[in-house]
């Protein structure tokens, strides 16, 4: 408690004073539990087997920049509850999976951001009224409709038996200046006033501290969190055929004091801004099939969409996901010379700080390393509390944005390489491929943005990933040249099959993935890629002209 | 219009600062404006049309809000924003890219766009505006190439044409910047909060405070310049409770002003807190009503939120945009639209919607503008006379049945267009009883008729503070039901009135088949008339929280007796109670 209130946010730093002596938020959660728990269990029908409730809190601010002029500028307090209540039992409960179906009982209820313990216990009984019904009321739908009774490939309970946990570190939470980084995002924003060829750019800087609390009546007590900073820098034009290109680099880290210092930030402001030029003057790709390097970057997300993605635990018993993987435990589903590891408790790698760490997931299962692929065989998946046939256990993968049901989602993914070369050998290599295929050039993708990916089984099960910034790499010494409108296409086996070679700087592409349990941080470590054979198609052509008058001038 | 505070919500009271204005030419905002709708003139593709008409709104606003539960703060943030509008109109007055189903849609992508600057950084507002207006220029003319395609398969009963003449105005005000004390307000709304502990039969409380403020910016190719002073306080409690049967109850008071001093004092805030609290308190403890046909008399609080619920989104012209065949259209005409000059309202009541009045009676109105958002300025309109409807509100869009803007745009609208609504509604009656007179004509018309008691609204929900869920619930069954097939708000605060002038609380009735036919046959009038403002924002019910751009209107209305309305119970499958009961409540300290 004590802690809480010198870290809160200056503003509200003052409001919270008075209320040194209430009892803390974990109280009161803890007082509504059981009380909650022990009625239902008794009077409901169906009786809750398990209730947990989940508090995401946050204090943070964002401010955004355009051209040295402020855009936006906001703080916020705010404290989330997730109610999960399991009505039946293990074996069959409210949260059976069903082809397609989805159920979210959670609805992101607000909590008073002050400890006052009664309102706060009036919001959580009233929000694990509404989601026991719903609960019930799913359940007893669940046991009489006839698709739970369909034998399913993989019939696997409902939820796992775990250990209860109990760990409280309130994280330190980091002050924020916010004058300071209004002032910080307005003079770097500044930078794009002399590049009159860039239509739109921005700086945007983030602080957000976050706790969180989770309690459950199998005796789990949680408090702990992290803080997320992160500096964005993006940049926008339209090339005089109409092509719509973007730039950008982002900086994460968990305090403030991580992020990089203003010099650093204003050489990567002066490569988005540059590259953005020479994109906007380099020529259309064609579409290519041949061999292509994945920078560190590249690859991560490249790794993140098309193979992440598909060992998450719970695609495996959904029977409307592809399944690509559901049967191949113990077989080889990559090269012999690739591990696969999600480390959550991994802060930092490459000399960056990692987007993906945590110490509990949002199921309260601590976070955990897991080798979901060893010397190219998968070994397991990532697991929440939702179980499968061959793993009944949680790896502590269970996680969700605020107001979204937990599935299993990726971490910190890391990709190993047992056959590495330096990255001037691994461009020899490239070299040597162009001219084994008779290609007139192979292809390197510097940056992408970021993708996506089709799981589903009434999908196509491709997966696309949007580079930035690509170069042509031609076997005779001729320099690279930079080509704009590529995109990368496939499917995901096929692509596996032909990572050749890796260099041995593994780099970091921090971001944050959207999937079905909401916007969760990640992140991806991963050296270089060489890719005997990468399918690209031209971007969709747009047919918008540029602006139709000249840029106004600086009459200030 | 320096009005000295009288401490009025006693913490609140804090003089509202007085930032030295620039003068308009020096306003960085309307001068970047300005510079770049010059520019746009010029603006052309190839040999197509040119634009004959440019438009730039902003809405430059800092808000503060504050909430809180049971002494509790929830939420407590300060943002500034400015939200742009620009409209570009390619053709002609008489045919431009307006009025057409496709008129709202944008073609291509927005240049990776963010938010409006909040600094005033000439060059940064510049070239957002540029790029803003390159890409709703190309729209435009996208839209007009189709729409010129589509009137050659369709046949338009009459042609209208697409947009009004208006005079250029120049209307540059000083702004007005209130203070927004962060730590007072938080404070504030903890301390009101707080009371509503005291009242076990709520299930969910809350309390909130809003203080806007900011200025309207427009400039226009016609010549058009304005900036005027938007500011805005918003008070409001809102609770829940839950009756033995199920039923869910809620009640709630809002209280508007245009500066922190025209909110009530902090004494009289809490009582409209406690008073929320005593009413579902006694709504939970209250009988379900019985089906009733007869007499109802609306106290001037509930008569007010009737005719601002009936005439709200009906007083304005609507224009039916251009089609294409086989497309569905959701498109209602306003039930008033060719009624003018027929009686709706009995020959003694006038109506006129005076957007110039500042206050009435001393009390202040909340609907007072000088200019819309088409920077047309409105002049005091007579709606109704001697029972007959005179005329409709209208912006710059022509209808069929009028050309020409009387400035009432004050919502922004569909198909290129915005929506008319009135600013100061206040009835007038030329026969006009005492309460005392109406309660005895009420008794009179309940013991002539046979009838055991009367009715008594003394509050409606509205504007709605129905959720989401509830809202949906309600507007099918009014689908169902069949009717007018229009939403009309329901009795909060409903009596019955005995003839010996017993009040008994009743929950749990709707209004059946309330509709402007209904006002024809008022009986009478009385009481002393009130004010009630409220923000209008074009949804059914005024439904809080719908959209974001909100006219500020007032309503000013006397009780209102009606011979004959009809009420049913409202019939729903009713709610469980919770198994468990409630926590326990904590002493308030």
């Amino acid at each position: 408690m004590e802690r809480a209130l010198k870290a809160a946010v200056v503003t509200l730093a003052a409001s919270m004073l008075c209320l040194a002596q209430a009892p803390d938020l974990l109280s009161s959660l803890s007082a509504e539990l059981s009380r909650n728990y022990a009625v239902l269990k008794a009077q409901g029908d169906p009786p809750p087997y398990y209730i947990a409730y989940e508090v995401t809190e946050e204090q943070g601010c964002t401010v955004a920049a355009t051209l040295g002029a402020l855009q936006a500028s906001n703080c916020e307090h705010s404290r989330i509850l997730d109610v999960t209540v399991r009505v039946g039992s293990p074996q069959l409960d409210n949260y059976h999976r069903v082809a397609g179906e989805r159920p979210v009982f959670t609805s992101a209820a607000r909590l008073p951001i002050e400890d006052v313990p009664w309102p706060i216990r009036q919001t959580i009984w009233r929000e694990t009224d509404r989601v026991y019904r719903n609960a019930a009321e799913r359940l007893i739908k669940l046991k009489t409709s006839t698709q739970v009774r369909v034998a399913r490939e993989d019939d696997s309970p409902d939820f796992t038996n775990e250990k209860p946990y109990v760990f409280s570190a309130p994280p330190k939470r980091a002050s924020i200046q916010l004058a300071q980084l209004e002032e910080q995002a307005r003079r770097w924003s500044a930078l794009f006033v002399s590049r009159p060829a860039i239509l739109t750019s921005q700086v945007v800087i983030g602080i957000r501290n976050q706790t969180k609390y989770l309690v459950s009546t199998e005796g789990t007590r949680l408090v702990h969190g992290r803080t997320f900073s992160r500096i964005v820098i993006g940049a926008s034009t339209r090339a005089p055929d109409g092509m719509d290109l973007t730039t950008g680099e982002t900086f994460e880290a968990e305090d403030p004091s991580g992020l990089p210092a203003e010099k650093t930030v204003l050489s990567a402001i002066e490569r988005v801004a540059r590259q953005l030029e020479l994109l906007r003057a380099a020529p259309v790709a064609e579409p290519f099939v041949g061999p292509a390097i994945l920078s560190g970057r590249a690859a991560g997300v490249f790794f993140h969409e098309i193979f992440g993605h598909r060992v998450e635990g719970h695609r495996q018993k959904d029977e409307s996901e592809g399944q690509t993987f559901t049967k191949s435990v113990g077989q080889q589903v990559l090269p012999n010379f690739l591990s696969v590891v999600f480390d959550p408790t991994r802060r930092r790698a490459a000399g960056a700080e990692l987007n993906g760490f945590y110490l509990y997931d949002d199921e309260g299962i601590p976070a955990q390393k897991v080798t979901v692929v060893e010397a190219g065989v998968l070994k397991t998946f990532l697991m929440s509390r939702s179980p499968l046939q061959q793993f009944d256990r949680s790896n502590g993968h269970g996680r969700r944005q605020p107001g979204s049901e937990v599935v299993s989602r990726q971490s910190n993914m890391i990709i190993e390489s047992g056959k590495t070369v330096s990255d001037t050998a691994l461009r020899e290599m490239l070299k040597q491929e162009v001219r084994r295929q008779g290609k007139p050039y192979g292809l390197l993708f510097e940056q992408v943005t970021g993708g996506f990916t089709q799981t589903r089984r009434g999908g196509l099960q491709a997966f696309a990933v949007i580079p930035l910034v690509v170069y042509r790499v031609f076997p005779d010494g001729r320099p690279d040249e930079l080509v704009r409108g590529v995109e990368i296409v496939g499917t995901p086996l096929a692509s596996f099959a032909k990572i050749a070679a890796t260099s041995d700087r593994p780099e970091v592409f921090n971001g944050y993935c959207g999937a079905e349990s909401g916007t969760i941080p990640v992140s991806a470590v991963s050296p270089a890629l060489l890719v005997t054979e990468i399918e690209t198609q031209r971007k969709e052509q747009s047919t918008d002209r540029p602006p139709l008058l000249p840029p106004p001038g600086n009459e200030s | 219009m320096i009005r000295l505070l009288l401490c009025a919500a006693l913490m609140l009271c804090m003089p509202a600062a007085f930032f030295a204005q620039p003068p308009a030419e020096d306003d960085v905002l309307l001068a970047a404006m300005r510079a770049e709708l010059n520019r746009a003139r010029q603006l052309q593709l190839e040999d197509l049309d040119r634009p004959y008409y440019i438009e730039y709104a902003v809405h430059d606003t800092e808000m503060l809000y504050a909430s809180a539960t049971m002494g509790s703060l929830a939420d407590s943030r300060v943002q500034r924003a400015r939200l742009p509008r620009v409209r570009v109109r390619v053709g002609d007055y008489d045919f431009d890219n307006g009025n057409y189903i496709y008129s709202d849609s944008m073609v291509g992508t927005a240049y990776s766009l963010s938010a409006f600057p909040i600094d005033d950084r000439p060059l940064a507002i510049r070239r957002h505006l540029w790029l803003v207006t390159d890409l709703v220029y190309k729209s435009a003319l996208q839209v007009i190439a189709r729409k010129r395609a589509a009137v050659k398969n369709v046949t338009v009963a009459e042609v209208i044409p697409d947009f009004s003449r208006a005079e250029p105005v120049k209307i540059v005000q000083p702004l007005k910047r209130l203070a927004l004390d962060r730590a007072a307000s938080e404070n504030l709304v903890r301390r009101l909060s707080l009371a509503l502990r005291a009242y076990p039969a709520l299930a969910a409380s809350g309390v909130e405070l809003q203080i806007s403020t900011g200025g309207f910016y427009f400039v226009n190719t016609e010549g058009t310049e304005v900036r005027i002073p938007e500011n805005l306080v918003r008070f409001q409690v809102r609770a829940t409770a839950q009756a033995p049967d199920g039923m869910a109850l809620r009640d709630g008071a809002n209280f508007l002003g245009r500066d922190t001093g025209e909110l009530p004092t902090e004494e009289d805030l809490l009582a409209a807190v406690r008073a929320v609290g005593t009413n579902l308190t006694s709504l939970k403890q209250a009988p379900v009503g019985e089906n009733y046909t007869g007499p109802v008399l609306f106290e001037p609080l509930a008569a007010a939120q009737l005719l601002a619920d009936m005439f709200g989104r009906n007083l304005g012209h609507r224009r039916r945009p251009i089609a294409e065949p086989g497309r569905a259209l959701s498109f209602a005409e306003s039930e008033l639209e060719g009624r003018i000059g027929s009686r709706i309202l009995p020959e003694w009541m006038d109506i006129v919607d005076d957007p110039s009045a500042r206050d009435w009676n001393g009390k202040p109105l909340l609907g007072q503008y000088p200019v819309d958002l088409e920077g047309v300025v409105p002049k005091p309109l007579t709606i109704v006379e001697s029972g007959i409807l005179k005329t409709l509100l209208s912006t710059r869009q022509p209808t069929k049945n009028r050309t020409g803007s009387n400035g009432r745009a004050r919502l922004y609208g569909n198909f290129a267009a915005n929506a008319a609504s009135f600013g100061n509604l206040i009835v007038k009656t030329s026969q006009t009883a005492s309460w005392t007179d109406l309660t005895r004509r009420l008794a009179q018309l309940c013991a002539d008729r046979g009838k055991p008691y009367g009715l008594l609204v003394r509050k409606m929900d509205f504007p709605s503070t129905a959720s989401g869920g509830e809202f949906q619930r309600m507007a099918s069954r009014m689908a169902q039901s069949g009717g007018t097939a229009r939403m009309v708000s329901q009795p909060l605060l409903l009596y019955r009135v005995y003839p010996d002038g017993r009040e008994e609380l009743v929950r749990g009735m709707r209004f059946r088949d309330l509709n402007f036919r209904s006002l024809r046959d008022i009986a009478a009038s009385g009481g002393d008339a009130v004010v009630f403002s409220y923000l209008e924002n074009g949804a059914p019910m005024a439904l809080m929280g719908a959209t974001s751009i909100v006219a500020e209107s007032s309503v000013v209305a006397p009780g209102l007796l009606f011979e004959e309305l009809q009420l049913e119970r409202t019939e729903e499958d009713l709610p469980r109670l919770p198994i468990v009961p409630p926590p326990p409540v904590e002493p308030t300290s």
